[in-house]
């Protein structure tokens, strides 16, 4: 008994270690290929990009990567970029902050079924109407004043923040809640313990949303009614014929977003949530 | 003042057991709702003369809301300024979208089966993919007006390049939601594989294309008019700009206005009838809403593109 004990022990242990291995390889061979294929996709799509600019189209209407490598160096020279980035985010912080307070006092305001029924258009409205109707109705009644651009993006972007607003306090623990009553624990502790940290996580999503919105409402806005900006430096590039500096400004802007969205914003997102799982995967 | 105060000692014990129609029809979410679009009005014209009180303004720069229904309506009548009437307007826009559309769609759903199907494909697209998706319509609009000039070609690739992301990540999904289970009992049945995409793939597929359908749509729609603005001689979006290069507050909203109406026609009376019809089949699920449900967070992110 025994004896043929230890011996399956023996022989089971190096069977084991071989399938993990072969799990192991496994999974490493399928990275590499997902990262061979990746890096081939960059290649390929960077490639024909290059050899079309030239071929295809002159060069002047679609300069290739490396143009608009050395245009964004050129651009760095003129040293109009860190003004041009700073005015725009300016703009879409200012913007979006008021649109998150507003949005959220208005998702927390449609609780009331009257009030809902009430802002019911409203929010379908601001959740549908292109930024474009509220750009250029800004830019004419407004013209070239501070403000236009800002209500312009608010209108775009409130109606993000109070869908989920209304979302997150639709599905609050009711039960939670009840038994902290019961308890009686205070307003105070029962808002910081149970109704803020479920909310946050409805508003972050809103915050995420909202910009990803937010800063391409800003750039149209900035064509239209600014004289700074992203969008100003687009327009003039666009006016000027000059398409490499136009796809330089656009590319960098675009970087520059989705570095802060899905980089920045999702690992706060990640951080702040991670003693919930299901929100922290998504 | 005595008489007052009569009706309203009453007035807690007869709200308990039957308030006056009145009174619940005024607090009914209906009236709410019905009451919106009149409070938008008053705050119009309070908004119009409060700017105009407190700034400088030229009162020819803002609108009021009787000028903006008597433009819709000259509009609607075929008496107007602009080079073409609304109803060719339309048509010229329709015309470029119905082109991109289903190019993108052709396309989309090419790219698509392929990422859902193989590992190496989806590789190869997935970043570029991710990347359209977050493009914004007007980075798409500026370029393409420089290459192409005024034509139909650039205002149509806009088409293609706003909606085909959609596609595209609409399309996989399905692909990877096929049961695999009926994959595989259909090969061990030796069931004929044209018998199998008809039968299989296609029926689970369809709620997906529908939904792709759905997002190419309206965020090619929205991506078209920023094209037109910028890079079109006719067409919606630069008849807008026609009106707002005029300075015609009236003529900006008005046609907005058009913009929006239609796009909602074609939601609900178009679209909405078909997914109810083909979806008729499967009874638990009501068609594409479930469909974007289970992937809303993406796309929920990514539509934000469209709203451009």
């Amino acid at each position: 008994m025994g004896v043929s004990a230890t011996i399956e022990v023996e022989t089971s242990t190096p069977q084991r270690t071989t399938s993990e291995e072969r799990a192991i390889r496994a999974r490493r061979k399928d990275f590499a290929v997902r990262w061979i294929w990746r890096l081939l996709g960059y290649v390929v799509v960077l490639g024909l990009w290059e050899w079309a600019s030239g071929t295809v189209l002159e060069e002047n209407l679609l300069p290739g990567p490396s143009r608009v490598f050395e245009t964004t160096f050129d651009l760095i020279d003129q040293g109009s970029i860190v003004e041009s980035f700073r005015a725009t985010l300016t703009r879409i912080g200012i913007a979006i902050t008021i649109s998150f307070f507003l949005g959220a006092i208005l998702g927390i305001l449609t609780q009331n079924a009257w009030l809902r029924g009430f802002f019911k258009d409203a929010i379908t409205i601001g959740l549908t109407a292109p930024g474009l109707i509220w750009v250029l109705i800004t830019a004419i009644v407004f013209g070239n004043r501070w403000y236009g651009p800002l209500i312009a993006i608010v209108l775009t972007t409130f109606a993000l923040v109070s869908v989920n607003v209304a979302e997150g306090i639709g599905s609050l623990p009711k039960d939670t809640l009840d038994m902290a009553r019961a308890f009686g624990v205070s307003l105070f502790n029962r808002n910081r313990h149970i109704v803020i940290p479920h909310l946050a996580p409805f508003l972050f999503t809103g915050l995420r949303f909202c910009f990803s919105i937010g800063w391409k409402v800003t750039v149209l806005t900035e064509i239209f009614s600014s004289s700074s900006g992203i969008g100003f430096e687009m327009r003039i590039a666009q006016t000027l014929f000059r398409q490499d500096e136009l796809i330089t400004w656009i590319l960098l802007f675009f970087l520059f977003a989705l570095f802060l969205e899905k980089v920045v914003l999702q690992f706060f997102e990640n951080r702040f949530f991670r003693w919930r799982k299901d929100i922290a995967t998504a | 003042m005595t008489t007052h105060t009569a009706p309203r000692k009453t007035s807690p014990r007869r709200h308990t057991t039957q308030a006056p129609l009145i009174v619940r029809f005024v607090k009914s979410p209906k009236f709410a709702r019905f009451l919106f679009p009149w409070a938008v009005l008053v705050f119009w014209l309070i908004g119009n003369k409060l700017i105009q009180d407190s700034w400088d303004f030229d009162s020819s720069v803002l609108a009021t809301p009787r000028e903006v229904w008597d433009f819709m309506w000259a509009e609607i009548t075929n008496d107007t300024v602009a080079p073409d009437n609304v109803y060719r307007t339309f048509g010229i826009s329709l015309r470029r979208l119905g082109v991109g559309f289903a190019i993108a769609m052709f396309l989309g759903t090419l790219i698509g089966l392929g990422m859902g199907l193989s590992k190496a494909i989806n590789a190869f697209f997935h970043d570029w993919v991710m990347a359209l998706l977050a493009m914004p319509a007007l980075a798409w609009a500026l370029f393409l007006s420089l290459i192409f000039g005024f034509d139909n070609r650039g205002p149509t690739i806009a088409v293609i390049l706003a909606g085909i992301p959609f596609v595209i990540v609409n399309i996989r999904e399905g692909v990877r939601s096929t049961p695999r289970e009926l994959f595989d009992m259909s090969g061990a049945f030796n069931v004929p594989r044209a018998k199998t995409v008809r039968h299989v793939l296609l029926p689970s597929l369809f709620p997906f294309m529908f939904a792709a359908a759905r997002y190419a749509f309206s965020i090619g729609w929205k991506g078209l008019v920023i094209a037109e603005l910028f890079g079109g001689q006719d067409g919606a979006g630069w008849t807008m700009k026609f009106w707002y290069d005029a300075h015609r507050l009236h003529g900006v909203i008005g046609y907005s206005m058009f913009f929006v109406i239609l796009a909602l026609f074609i939601e609900n009376v178009v679209l909405e009838p078909i997914s109810r019809r083909v979806f008729k089949w499967r009874p638990a699920l009501t068609g594409p809403d479930v469909v974007e449900e289970e992937f809303q967070h993406e796309l929920d992110v990514a539509s934000g593109a469209g709203t451009l």
